[in-house]
């Protein structure tokens, strides 16, 4: 049961970052039919510019922990949705009228660019978040060990989450964003502002990645140029899970994978931890192709 | 243009006249097969200087066989095809015997080649078991084989640490896996410490906590982690976190300056791995004198403990030449393998069938509170 309780814990953690990462998909999917190959990098570039903030700057001393960490958090964020925005301009708007596989193919040339950039400028070896920037405090409770770091990504996490889904169901910029992704055309003759929605998503997404990668930076401390590739597979494998194009499908699969990967490897073996999350993941997918949120085409951002 | 013929073929003249004396002692050409460019160049070039101080005392006590050494440098740049032009060439200038070389996959084809030329060749920082399993009667190293490493921790644990419960993971490379299998194999036939959890981790993994609680059920009182040092940091600072207070064990990949970094000096200190031992922490007289030499021409002891091994190489080629008085590869190579005693800088050098030198000289070191490494005391 201790067993148990700790790998939920874990796999909860784990889960939020994904499903941050995940909503970038999910919401560029949604809105443009594009799968946006270049969000694990940006997710990637926010656990380093959190990092550069962190050991260039001396907020740590002049603020208190928490205030410190939450600019350190907004920075990064800034910083990663300007580069959203940009790669959007330079990759994206320009082929807005080609077919999709050009921007795919546009999109994988983003991320290589960007990998390639981050390890010409951080240097190709791992890099370390500081150990002094979130307290070490642990609680064992009951023989289960819990710690601060993993309580506030949970926290911080569901606070973005909850803030995006107000802004998408409660705000006429809401309604915009999924007028937009229902029909461009139609949402154009509304008066919307299409391409000014498609920049507001690529501020959005590029955001939250960002903060998943800060959380991911200060969780583990360490951080790698390369480690994009890896985490935006997993998420994108979160996004399809829970309906893609789907924002609580997102959400909901992001947590989900993170818990059946770390009951795999707690319970079965940690070796094939990613074969069980992928052999679900294609179960589901034969059950339920459109994800487990999936079908509420009309309302899908 | 008639002049500057001229003036070439006077120089050549000159040059060869100076060179006669030279020739006329017949000095005994060596190759020192190393990466002097390329990504371990720096390997390279520390091997080269411990070759030189070698060469150096031996020619200062009269050379081997009344003749001076001299030394023919082969750069295979730490690139496999580079490495059997170097022996291609070795071969052809007609070497009497090899230095070399640093990786173990660099030297395979190398020693395929020495092989086939009947060329005696004595690898420095080559550890990879399979080298000494394909029955070369010319291939030797004066580094240990990865698998010595676990022997040495199967006693490090039995009678330093005196635990008795160990756990050990690795990360399924072939040379962690190795090791550990190693560990285990010589944990068993001791027969003291019981291994109470083996399994193994996957590279480039962030989050081993579901492993690590496992691991937990088991209470182990020693954790051996024989991969690198990205995943062992993590593994270290992980297992704190989890409440695991075992010791932290690595293998010779997995402590490092950036192991202390991501793991934190606070989690970091008190770990220990199992390595070869760095040249300022050989113990014998002629280390010292050794080392001496090495600081006064460079500044610095040389910061990995490859090199010195490289010198031990030259060491055994001149002791086996000087005693069978035969520059003959097949006399050379059999002299090695059967009859070679000699006390080098890292310790008694002495051959099996195989090539694989005798002994297991490993040392165990701890992460001081400073982050350091030190060979550790108990």
């Amino acid at each position: 049961m201790t067993l148990f309780v700790e790998q939920l814990a874990n796999g909860l953690t784990v889960g939020a970052v994904y499903a941050l990462v995940a909503l970038g998909y999910t919401m560029v999917y949604g809105v443009m039919k594009l799968i946006n190959f270049a969000h694990g990098e940006l997710f990637m570039l926010g656990a380093y510019l959190g990092f550069t903030v962190l050991v260039s700057t001396a907020l740590g001393g002049a603020l208190p922990a928490g205030a410190a960490l939450l600019v350190i958090i907004l920075l990064a964020m800034g910083g990663v949705a300007l580069l959203g925005l940009t790669v959007e301009r330079v990759a994206y708007r320009p082929l807005q009228r080609a077919n999709r596989l050009t921007a795919v193919v546009s999109a994988l040339g983003v991320s290589i660019f960007l990998q390639n950039s981050a390890m010409l400028l951080w240097g190709p070896r791992y890099r370390a978040y500081p150990g002094w920037a979130v307290p070490d405090v642990r609680w064992s409770v009951a023989g289960v060990h819990v710690g601060l770091m993993q309580v506030l990504i949970l926290a911080v996490a569901l606070v973005l989450m909850l803030g995006l889904y107000y802004v998408i169901q409660r705000t006429f910029l809401g309604a915009a964003i999924r007028a937009t992704a229902i029909d461009h055309d139609t949402a154009r003759l509304m008066g919307i502002n299409v391409d000014r929605i498609i920049q507001l998503i690529f501020v959005i997404g590029p955001a939250l990645g960002a903060a998943a990668g800060v959380l991911l930076g200060l969780y583990y401390r360490q951080i790698h140029f390369t480690m994009g590739w890896s985490y935006g597979l997993k998420a994108f494998t979160a996004a399809i899970m829970g309906g893609i194009g789907n924002i609580p499908g997102a959400m909901v699969g992001g947590l989900l994978l993170g818990t059946l990967e770390m009951l795999g490897a707690g319970y079965l073996s940690a070796a094939w931890k990613d074969a069980f999350v992928f052999a679900i993941l294609i179960l589901l997918l034969i059950v339920r192709p459109t994800g487990l949120l999936g079908e509420r085409v009309a309302e899908k951002v | 243009m008639r002049l500057r013929i001229a003036a070439s073929l006077a120089g050549l003249l000159v040059l060869t006249l100076l060179a006669v004396p030279v020739l006329a002692q017949e000095p005994l050409r060596i190759g020192l097969q190393a990466p002097i460019t390329g990504p371990w160049a720096y390997e390279g070039e520390m091997a080269r200087n411990s070759v030189e101080i070698v060469r150096d005392q031996i020619n200062a006590r009269g050379g081997v066989l009344g003749r001076p050494i001299e030394i023919v440098l082969g750069d295979d740049q730490g690139n496999p095809r580079q490495s059997a032009l170097v022996a291609q060439r070795m071969v052809s200038e007609g070497v009497v015997a090899v230095v070399g070389t640093y990786g173990s996959s660099i030297n395979e084809p190398a020693s395929t080649i020495y092989e086939r030329a009947g060329v005696v060749n004595i690898g420095y920082g080559s550890t990879a078991v399979q080298l000494t399993q394909h029955g070369w009667q010319y291939f030797f190293r004066t580094c240990f084989r990865d698998d010595r490493q676990g022997a040495f921790f199967a006693q490090l644990v039995n009678e330093t640490l005196q635990a008795a419960r160990v756990a050990i993971l690795h990360d399924n490379t072939t040379f962690a896996r190795g090791l550990a299998e190693a560990a285990r194999a010589s944990l068993q036939e001791a027969g003291q410490a019981e291994i109470v959890f083996y399994d193994a981790v996957t590279p480039g993994e962030r989050d081993f906590s579901p492993i690590l609680s496992r691991m937990r059920a088991r209470s182990p009182e020693v954790v051996y982690y024989t991969g690198y040092y990205p995943e062992a940091a993590l593994i270290a600072r992980q297992m704190r976190d989890l409440g695991i207070d075992a010791v932290f064990v690595g293998g010779n990949a997995a402590i490092n300056d950036e192991f202390v970094e991501i793991a934190g000096r606070e989690v970091a200190a008190g770990s220990l791995m199992t390595q070869e031992p760095l040249p300022t922490d050989l113990p014998y007289p002629q280390s010292k004198a050794f080392l001496d030499e090495y600081v006064k021409r460079h500044g610095q002891p040389p910061s990995s403990p490859w090199p010195v091994y490289a010198a031990d190489a030259l060491n055994v080629l001149a002791a086996a030449i000087e005693a069978t008085g035969s520059t003959d590869g097949k006399v050379l190579a059999g002299y090695i393998h059967d009859t070679l005693q000699i006390d080098g800088v890292t310790g008694p050098i002495s051959f099996d069938a195989a090539g694989d030198r005798e002994g297991a000289i490993y040392l165990a070191y701890e992460v001081a509170s400073d982050g350091s490494l030190v060979p550790y005391e108990r």
